[in-house]
């Protein structure tokens, strides 16, 4: 998953950023200011955006409104130092999906950040399961078959992401722009080598195909076994 | 102490001026009825003497005397009368006539007083000629003396001043319930803007006086000089209300730093090294708030002092201790400070404020200039004042950002890029610096042709 953090406390922006890289496992990007945030939000490769409120150049209710008028419906969470209900209702009738008060917990955000994702992918409880694969997005856990399985954090993310979207097909494309942040180099390659090992480690454990599909030439796909008479 | 009407004093002051006009008035009215009355009185007094004198007949005795013949004669009863002849016999008189009158001593009217009422008495000279045919006449000359009771006269005087005297109390009467009503209705202006001034709060600012407020003359200048208060404090309240939520957003964000980065920190077990450069940054974080805090206090006193305590300190000196506190980051920056200031130039602050000035200013200059460039501070006495300038040679405020660089927690920079410091506050500090000792400030400044801030401060010398 990938999070842009729009907040002009660079200071603030780090931690941020590293708890959600470390806590979370996603991809995270900053931005110092409004503008530069409604640009980045413009390429729809994240999954989440977390928006302090007083921003230069563009304050973080412009962010709303713009987002929300080219129609991109990535989840919002604003920051906000200031506890004005009206604020508040103003924000959240923009199109902010939830806010949290500054000085927060690092371990309330990210608890919130994955909720959202989850919700904006269509699933209200933090067990995803797929067949006979279970992942748990708290504790991170995979389990085919009730056995656990020991995934590296990049394995374990591209699974999450398509376990997110069953049956669709992913492109690699897209596994890129929603794994990495600016800071990674581009290179196909490297989803290719994952989901190679990850398609290993769920053979190793299952019984015969992989649940993992590729499609050649066009991504990834999960598979969702047929109903099983 | 007891309230004042204006209202029970204008009806007070309008009552006791008609009252005294209708005494006045009666007064007038008095004498000029009994003036005009007496002067009636005495025209029928002399009528009635006539009549008197009319009765006076040859008594047909051999003296040639006259006599009173009262039997033709109808006079009211209540009169008294005689008719007296030179020797001073009484010819005759009437009933009432007795030894209570006497006889004036000249023609003329007079009054007396007889049988315990007044009398109005004229005494005047007839003559009576009589066997006019026999010997040609003989003149018989008779004093009259007639007299008539005044009572009934000053009873219809007084019956003419009590009919000017009612209606004036009817009149007063009705003036005083005219007044009150046509003040309560002409004062009610006065009454709806003091209601509508009544209803404004804190909360609630909106002062609209009613047109009959604005259409009044009197009340016109009120109704505008509490609008403009009321402008003047919603702003200020406006102002205060900003700066606090500012000052919390700018504290909570401090705060929310320092708990991210503690929390990241214990967020898993990390290396020696790793705890290492996290205390580092939560020192640096910690003393960033404290900086903020410290800074927003600075302010918080320079805003209290605002009673123009006499402190005096030498500028010039202030400006050099300034520089050399901000020459290790002037060195690192590769920033040239150059002073030039008198010694001996004093201003209406304290040494403390003097020094924070200083620095402010020329750390402003520093931080906003490139490597290599120079930042010129300079004392010096103009026109009586006292001048301080600080030039930098950086790249200047955009024309956008110069009417707010005086606004608290206001950062120039949009980024709001900490590494350069501040916390939008120092030309805030400086401007309430400046403001208690009656100076100015100034700032001129374009981009990239950097910036001059010059403050003037009224002289002191010779204090």
């Amino acid at each position: 998953m990938r999070v842009l953090v729009v907040e002009d406390e660079v200071r603030l922006a780090d931690n941020i950023a590293a708890a959600l890289r470390e806590g979370a496992g996603f991809a995270v990007d900053c931005a110092n200011n409004g503008e530069d945030g409604a640009i980045l939000a413009d390429y729809h490769h994240y999954d989440l955006i977390l928006l302090d409120l007083m921003l230069p150049k563009l304050d973080g209710l412009g962010v709303v409104h713009h987002l929300r008028r080219r129609s991109c419906t990535t989840p919002i969470l604003v920051l906000t130092a200031v506890g004005e209900v009206n604020r508040k209702i103003d924000l959240i009738n923009a199109g902010a999906d939830d806010y949290l008060t500054k000085p927060f917990d690092l371990g309330e955000l990210i608890a919130r950040c994955k909720a959202l994702i989850r919700r904006s992918r269509g699933s209200a409880q933090p067990m995803l399961t797929a067949g006979t694969l279970t992942l748990n997005t708290v504790e991170q856990i995979v389990r085919q078959n009730g056995t656990p399985i020991d995934l590296s954090p990049t394995e374990y993310r591209i699974l999450e992401y398509l376990m997110f979207r069953p049956r669709a097909i992913v492109s690699k494309r897209e596994l890129l722009e929603h794994l990495y942040d600016f800071t990674w180099e581009h290179h196909s390659n490297v989803v290719e080598v994952h989901v190679s090992n990850l398609r290993k480690k769920l053979n190793e454990q299952g019984s015969g195909t992989s649940p993992v599909e590729t499609i050649r030439g066009r991504g990834y796909r999960l598979l969702q076994p047929e109903h099983t008479p | 102490m007891r309230e004042r009407s204006l209202t029970r004093q204008l009806i007070t002051t309008v009552l006791a001026t008609q009252l005294l006009c209708a005494i006045a008035l009666s007064g007038a009215a008095l004498l000029h009825e009994r003036r005009e009355r007496f002067r009636t009185f005495d025209v029928m007094l002399r009528g009635r003497a006539d009549s008197l004198l009319g009765a006076v007949q040859d008594a047909e005795d051999p003296g040639d005397n006259v006599m009173v013949d009262q039997t033709e004669l109808a006079l009211p009863p209540e009169d008294a009368y005689a008719v007296i002849d030179v020797s001073g016999r009484i010819l005759g008189r009437s009933p009432l006539w007795d030894g209570s009158f006497r006889v004036p001593p000249a023609n003329g009217y007079t009054n007396q007083r007889a049988h315990g009422e007044h009398y109005r008495v004229l005494r005047t000279d007839g003559v009576r000629v009589i066997d006019r045919e026999e010997h040609g006449g003989i003149r018989r000359p008779v004093v009259l003396v007639y007299a008539t009771p005044t009572k009934q006269l000053w009873h219809s005087i007084f019956e003419a001043v009590r009919f000017y005297v009612f209606s004036s109390l009817l009149l007063l009467a009705l003036t005083g319930i005219a007044l009150a009503w046509l003040l309560r209705r002409g004062l009610s202006p006065l009454r709806d803007l003091a209601q509508e001034a009544g209803k404004v709060s804190a909360q609630s600012w909106h002062f609209q006086p009613s047109p009959d407020v604005l259409r009044t003359k009197e009340l016109k200048p009120l109704a505008a000089s509490i609008t403009q208060l009321l402008r003047g404090l919603k702003e200020s309240f406006a102002q205060q209300r900003r700066f606090t939520s500012d000052a919390a957003h700018e504290l909570k964000t401090a705060l929310a730093v320092i708990k991210s980065s503690l929390q990241l920190l214990t967020m898993r077990r990390r290396t020696n090294e790793e705890y290492g450069v996290g205390l580092d940054r939560l020192r640096a974080d910690t003393a960033r708030m404290e900086e903020l805090v410290s800074r927003m206090l600075v302010l918080g006193r320079a805003d209290e002092r605002q009673d123009g305590s006499f402190a005096h300190s030498d500028l010039g000196h202030s400006l050099k201790r300034a520089a050399a506190q901000l020459e290790p980051l002037a060195n690192m920056r590769q920033v040239e400070i150059a002073i030039s200031a008198p010694v001996g130039v004093s201003v209406a602050l304290s040494e403390e404020d003097g020094e924070t000035l200083c620095s402010n200013l020329l750390a402003n200059a520093v931080q906003h200039s490139q490597a290599q460039s120079r930042v010129t501070a300079a004392v010096r006495l103009a026109m009586g004042n006292v001048e301080l300038t600080v030039t930098d040679q950086g790249e200047g405020i955009p024309e956008h950002a110069l009417s707010h660089v005086f606004e608290r927690f206001y950062r120039a920079d949009s980024s709001r890029a900490r590494e350069t410091g501040g916390a939008g506050l120092g030309l805030s500090i400086c401007k309430a610096i400046v403001g208690n000792s009656k100076g100015t400030i100034h700032i001129n400044s374009g981009q990239d042709r950097g910036t001059e801030v010059s403050v003037i401060f009224p002289s002191q010398n010779g204090a």
